[in-house]
C-alpha cells in the first residue's frame, strides 16, 4: 500500500492555524465567564448538560443504555439511502429526516435554537466544525459507543477541523472539477486555465460556475497555484481584477447542481461542478459520451461532511447508534451506491469494483490526485470573497 | 347577459390564453412526473414507478401533510385579521390609518429572508427564555411566519374592495335599527366576501409556496413541501417531486369540478351567494 | 342603550387584532434587525455583535455594487409590473363582467391551482420549456425569430418571463374583486347616455376599479423587488437581483450586520418608490376623474375628448 497515513493529504494547515488561533483567543476570552458560570451551575447541581465544556459529558449524555424510540436528523436533502434509513428504523427508533441547503442555513438555525431544534444528528461540511465547537453547538461523541469509527479509512481520521475525532466523522467527500461538452469543445480541457480560456473562448455564454463565493474565488486560485484559503488581500485584487473583467462577460449562470439539471437539456457547455452532481448527470445523460468530467490541475478542492451530535440532542443513545450503524461497511457502501461520493470506509473501492458501480473514476480517486486536493477554510478573507463575488454577479448581470 | 360581440370574444380568447400560460408549465411537470428515470428533467422512459415510490416514502407525504395543514390554518388565521382591518380602513378611516398603512408596507417591502432571520431568534425567546411553550411547536411557528405577508395582502384586497363602494347600505341598515353585528354579519360581510374569498385564496397559495421563512423557522419534524423540494437539489430532484405535484394537481381540478357541479345543480355560486347586497 | 353605546366604540378596533399581531410577530423581530445593523461582524465565527455601535455597516451597504444591481432590479420590477398589469386587466375584467356567474368562483380558483405546487417545480417546468432542445426554441429557430436555440434561457427575457408568471395571480385577484363590484347597472346607464362600450370602460369601469389596480400593483412590485431565487434559476447570471446580496450576507459571509443594512436600505427604497408611485397613480386618477366628470356632465364636450383619452 503506498498510502501513507501520517500525510494529512486532505488537511489544509494554513487555514486550521488560523481556525486555531482563533479558537484559543476566544477560549482565553470565555474562560473568565465560564469560570462564574460553573459557579453558578454547580449551586443547582448537575447543571443539565449544557454542552459548554467538551470533556463533562461526553456524547450528550449517551451511555450505552436503552436506544430511544425515535432519531431526527437534520441533513442535505435527499442525501441518504433510504435503505439504510428503513433498515435502521427496523431495529427501533422511527427515523425523522429534515433537510437544509447550506451549512450557514444550519448553523444559523442552530445558533439561534440554542440547544432546542430537537435534532440529534447534523451533518456540516468539515471547515464549518470549528466554529460549530466554539459556539458550543456540536457535542462530543461517546466514542465507546461508535466501535466503527475503527473501520473508516485512517486517510479521513484526524482531519485539522477536529484532530481526535472527537465531534465528527466522515459521512462522505468529494471534490470540484469541471464538465464539459465534447460537441462544443472539440479539443482536451485538462487544467483549471484550460477552463478560463474555454469560457473566454468556445463556452462563452454557456458557461456555468458554482453558486458559491469560496468556489469561485477557488477556480482563481488554484488555476494559478495559489493557496485558496490565502488572506492575503492582493491576492483578491487580482482575483477580482480578472473575474469582473474578462470572466464576467462570459458567465451564463451561477449554478450549484447544473449537471442533474441544467445539463440534460444541453442549457450549458462548459460547468464548474462536484463529482457526485456530474457523475449522476452524465449516467442520466441521453448521450452520456458527449460529455467529459475532468479533475483539473494544479489543485483543486477537498470537501468532507460529517456526522454530528447536536447540543442538546433528544435522542443520544440513538443517534450513536446509527452513526455506528452507517459506518459498517455494507451499509456504508448502500449510501456511497445512492448519493455518488466516497464514505470514506475501508475496503470500500474494492467492493465498488467487485458489484461494477458506474464510473468508480468519479468515486474515488487515486493517491496523486487527492493530493492536489485540498480543503477551504473559513477565515477573515470571507467577506472579500462575498464582496468580489458579488461584484462579480452585477458585472456579469449587466 | 351580454351578446357576444368582437370585443367579448377577443377578451375570452385573452383570457383562455393567460389560463394557458399559467398551466405550461405545471403541464411539463405532470409529464415529466412519468419519467422512469432517476432525474426528473432527464427523459428515460415511461413509468410508474415515481407513484409508487410516494407510497414507500412517508417522508414526501409527510412535508405536503404539513404544508396543507399549515397553509389551512395561516389562510384562515389572515382572512380573518385581514377582514377586519381592511373594513376598519375603508369604513372608519382616521389619524390611525396613516401609520397603520405604514405598517402593512413595512410588513410588505421586507424581504422574506430577514423575516426569517428575525423570527428564528425571538421564537427561542418566546419559547425557551419565557416558557410560551406553543411557540416551540413546528406548526405554530410555521403558521405565523406565513401569516404576516398574507394578512397586509387579504388586508389591501379588502380594502380595495369596500373603499368607494356605496356605504348607504350598512347605513340604511343601521337606521333600521339593526344592531351594529347584524348589520356586520348581514350587510357589510356579505359586500366583502369576493375580497375575502380571493384574499384567503391567496393567503392559501403564498402559504403553500413560502420556502425562505420556513427553512428557518421550523423546527424537527415540521419540514414543509417547498424547504424538502429545495434542499433535494443537492443530489438531483427526482421524479416523484414531479409525482406529488401531479398528484395535488389531479386532486384539487376534481375537487373543483365536483364544486362546480354541485354549484350548477343548486343554481347558485359562491360569487352570488356572497355578492348578493 | 345598547346600540349607542357600541356606535360610539371607535370603528379602528376592527383593526387591533391585526395590529397586535403584526407588532408582536413583525415589528419586534424587525427593530432586532435594524437593532443589528447599526452593530459590526465580530471575528470570524461571530454573526453580529452590538459591542461597537456606528452606522459604518450603511457606507458599506451604499456599494455601487449595490446599485448597479439595485437599478436592473427596478427595471425588472417596473416592467414586470406593468407587463402583469396589461396581462391581467382584460382578464379580470372578462372573469368579472362576462363569464356567467356561477362559473367565476371556479376560475378564480384555477388561476390559483398551478401556484399550489412548489416554485422550484414550476421554474424547472419552465425551464425544459425554454431549453435549447425544448420545442419552442426549435419552432423560433425554424420560424427564424431566435437566430440560437441557447438565446432564450439565461437572459433577460427569461428573467422577465418568470417574475410575471410568477406574481400575476397576485394582480389579477384584486383586480378580479375590484371589476366584480363595478355594478353592470352602471355600465348600462353609461351606455344609455350615449357612451361607447370603449368609453364606459376607460370613463367609469376603470376609475372604479383604481382601488383594485393600486392594490395589485403594490401585491406584484414590492414582492418582485425582494425576489431572488426564481430569477436566478430561470436567467442564470443575468438574473441577479437585489435580494441575492442581502441573502449571501445572512447565507454565506455571515455579515448579519452588513445584512442588516443591506436590508434597511432596500426596504426604506422600495417604500419611497411605492410612495412615489401611488402619488402617480392617484395624481393621474384625479385628473382623468375631473375629465370624465366633466364629460359625463355634458355630452357634447365629451364625444371629442373621448378621441385622445
Amino acid at each position: 500500500m503506498s498510502r501513507d497515513n501520517n500525510v494529512r493529504i486532505l488537511a489544509s494547515h494554513a487555514g486550521a492555524r488560523a481556525i486555531r488561533q482563533e479558537l484559543s483567543r476566544r477560549h482565553f476570552l470565555s474562560l473568565a465567564a465560564l469560570a462564574g458560570a460553573s459557579a453558578a451551575l454547580s449551586a443547582c447541581g448537575s447543571g443539565g448538560g449544557g454542552g459548554e465544556s467538551s470533556a463533562v459529558e461526553p456524547g450528550a449524555g449517551a451511555t450505552g443504555g436503552p436506544v430511544e424510540k425515535s432519531l431526527s436528523i437534520y441533513t442535505w436533502g435527499d442525501y441518504d439511502s433510504p435503505e439504510v434509513i428503513d433498515a435502521f428504523g427496523k431495529t427501533g427508533p422511527k427515523v425523522t429526516l429534515d433537510s437544509y441547503g447550506s451549512n450557514e442555513e444550519l448553523i444559523s438555525k442552530l445558533v439561534a435554537a440554542k440547544g432546542t431544534s430537537g435534532y440529534d444528528i447534523v451533518v456540516p461540511t468539515g471547515v464549518y466544525i470549528p466554529q460549530l465547537i466554539e459556539n458550543d453547538i456540536i457535542v462530543p461523541f461517546n466514542k465507546d459507543l461508535i466501535p466503527n469509527m475503527a473501520k473508516v479509512d485512517p486517510q479521513f481520521l484526524g482531519q485539522d477541523w477536529d484532530p481526535e475525532n472527537e465531534y465528527s466523522v466522515c459521512k462522505c467527500w468529494g471534490t470540484t472539477g469541471f464538465v464539459y461538452d465534447t460537441t462544443v469543445i472539440k479539443r482536451d480541457l485538462v487544467t483549471w486555465n484550460d477552463f478560463i480560456d474555454a469560457m473566454q473562448n468556445e463556452a462563452s455564454g454557456k458557461t456555468s460556475l458554482l453558486d458559491d463565493p469560496q468556489g469561485v474565488a477557488g477556480l482563481y486560485f488554484w488555476a494559478n497555484d495559489i493557496d485558496w484559503n490565502t488572506e492575503d488581500m492582493a491576492d483578491y485584487d487580482a482575483y477580482e481584477a480578472e473575474a469582473v473583467e474578462k470572466w464576467a462577460p462570459h458567465i451564463a449562470g451561477f449554478d450549484s447542481y447544473p449537471a442533474t439539471g441544467a445539463m440534460q437539456q444541453n442549457t450549458f457547455a462548459l460547468m464548474q461542478n462536484w463529482n457526485g452532481d456530474s457523475r449522476l448527470g452524465i449516467l442520466e445523460h441521453k448521450q452520456p459520451d458527449r460529455w467529459k468530467w475532468v479533475l483539473p490541475g494544479p489543485t483543486t478542492e477537498l470537501w468532507m461532511d460529517n456526522w454530528c451530535i447536536p447540543t442538546g440532542a433528544p435522542h443520544p443513545e440513538a443517534a450513536h447508534a446509527f452513526i455506528d450503524y452507517v459506518l459498517e461497511p455494507e451499509n456504508s457502501f448502500l449510501e456511497m451506491d445512492y448519493i455518488g461520493y466516497n464514505t470514506g470506509i475501508q475496503g470500500i473501492e474494492e467492493m465498488a469494483k467487485e458489484r461494477k458501480v458506474e464510473l468508480p473514476e468519479m468515486i474515488f480517486f487515486t493517491d496523486e490526485q487527492l493530493a492536489t486536493m485540498k480543503n477551504g477554510a473559513v477565515n477573515e478573507a470571507q467577506d472579500r470573497r462575498t464582496e468580489v463575488y458579488d461584484k462579480l454577479k452585477a458585472a456579469a448581470s449587466a | 347577459m351580454s351578446r357576444p360581440s368582437g370585443t367579448n370574444i377577443a377578451l375570452g380568447v385573452w383570457t383562455t390564453l393567460v389560463f394557458v400560460f399559467l398551466f405550461a408549465p405545471i403541464i411539463v411537470i405532470a409529464i415529466y412526473s412519468f419519467n422512469g428515470g432517476r432525474l426528473l428533467t432527464a427523459w428515460d422512459g415511461f413509468s410508474l414507478e415515481p407513484f409508487t415510490a410516494i407510497v414507500e416514502r412517508p417522508t414526501v407525504r409527510h412535508t405536503v401533510a404539513v404544508s396543507l395543514q399549515t397553509a389551512v390554518i395561516a389562510a384562515l388565521l389572515a382572512s380573518a385579521l385581514g377582514t377586519l382591518a381592511g373594513m376598519a380602513m375603508a369604513r372608519f378611516p382616521g389619524r390611525w390609518t396613516g401609520p397603520f398603512t405604514l405598517l402593512l408596507l413595512l410588513v410588505s417591502v421586507t424581504p422574506e429572508i430577514v423575516d426569517g432571520i428575525a423570527l428564528l431568534p425571538w421564537f427561542v425567546t418566546l419559547g425557551q427564555d419565557w416558557s410560551l411553550l406553543p411557540f416551540n411547536n413546528g406548526y405554530v411557528r410555521l403558521v405565523i411566519g406565513h401569516s404576516l405577508f398574507a394578512t397586509a395582502v387579504v388586508t389591501y384586497i379588502v380594502r380595495a374592495r369596500l373603499v368607494g363602494l356605496d356605504a348607504s347600505l350598512e347605513e340604511a341598515s343601521a337606521d333600521l335599527y339593526a344592531r351594529p353585528v347584524a348589520t356586520f354579519f348581514k350587510v357589510t360581510l356579505p359586500l366583502v366576501g369576493p375580497a375575502v374569498l380571493a384574499g384567503g385564496l391567496l393567503a392559501f397559495t403564498l402559504s403553500l409556496d413560502n420556502t425562505v421563512i420556513s427553512s428557518f423557522i421550523n423546527v424537527s419534524g415540521t419540514t414543509s413541501w417547498p424547504v424538502y423540494v429545495l434542499s433535494s437539489v443537492r443530489s438531483g430532484l427526482k421524479p416523484e417531486i414531479a409525482a406529488v405535484s401531479t398528484i395535488l394537481l389531479v386532486f384539487t381540478l376534481l375537487v373543483l369540478g365536483l364544486v362546480a357541479r354541485v354549484l350548477k345543480r343548486s343554481g347558485s355560486s359562491v360569487t352570488d351567494t356572497m355578492a348578493v347586497a | 342603550m345598547p346600540r349607542s353605546a357600541s356606535s360610539r366604540l371607535p370603528g379602528f378596533v376592527l383593526a387591533v387584532p391585526a395590529w397586535v399581531w403584526l407588532t408582536v410577530f413583525f415589528v419586534v423581530p424587525f427593530l432586532q434587525i435594524a437593532w443589528f445593523s447599526l452593530g459590526e461582524k465580530p471575528g470570524m465565527f461571530g454573526t453580529h455583535s452590538n459591542a461597537v455601535m456606528s452606522l459604518d455597516r450603511y457606507a458599506e451597504a451604499f456599494s455601487p455594487t449595490f446599485f448597479t444591481i439595485f437599478r436592473a432590479t427596478l427595471w425588472m420590477s417596473v416592467t414586470g409590473t406593468i407587463a402583469c398589469l396589461l396581462i391581467a386587466l382584460p382578464a379580470a375584467y372578462f372573469m368579472a363582467l362576462k363569464v356567467p356567474a356561477h362559473r367565476r368562483g371556479l376560475l378564480v380558483a384555477l388561476v390559483m391551482v398551478p401556484y399550489w405546487t412548489s416554485f422550484l417545480i414550476r421554474t424547472i417546468g419552465w425551464k425544459v420549456i425554454l431549453s435549447s432542445e425544448g420545442a419552442l426554441a426549435g419552432f423560433l429557430t425554424d420560424v427564424g425569430l431566435v437566430s440560437d436555440p441557447h438565446a432564450l434561457l439565461n437572459t433577460r427575457g427569461a428573467v422577465l418571463l418568470g417574475l410575471i408568471y410568477n406574481y400575476l395571480p397576485l394582480m389579477i385577484l384584486p383586480l378580479y374583486v375590484a371589476f366584480d363590484r363595478v355594478d353592470s347597472a352602471l355600465g348600462e346607464a353609461s351606455k344609455d347616455l350615449g357612451a361607447g362600450r370603449v368609453r364606459t370602460f376607460f370613463q367609469v369601469t376603470l376609475p372604479l376599479a383604481r382601488p383594485g389596480i393600486i392594490a395589485g400593483v403594490i401585491l406584484v412590485f414590492i414582492p418582485m423587488m425582494g425576489d431572488y431565487v426564481t430569477p436566478a434559476v430561470l436567467g442564470g447570471a443575468k438574473g441577479t437581483m437585489v435580494g441575492s446580496l442581502i441573502a449571501s450576507q445572512f447565507l454565506t459571509a455571515q455579515n448579519w450586520a452588513l445584512g442588516s443594512a443591506m436590508a434597511v436600505v432596500l426596504i426604506l427604497l422600495t417604500m419611497l418608490v411605492v410612495v412615489l408611485a401611488i402619488a402617480l397613480l392617484w395624481g393621474v386618477g384625479w385628473l382623468v376623474g375631473r375629465r370624465s366628470r366633466l364629460v359625463i356632465g355634458t355630452k357634447s364636450i365629451g364625444t371629442k375628448k373621448v378621441a385622445t383619452a
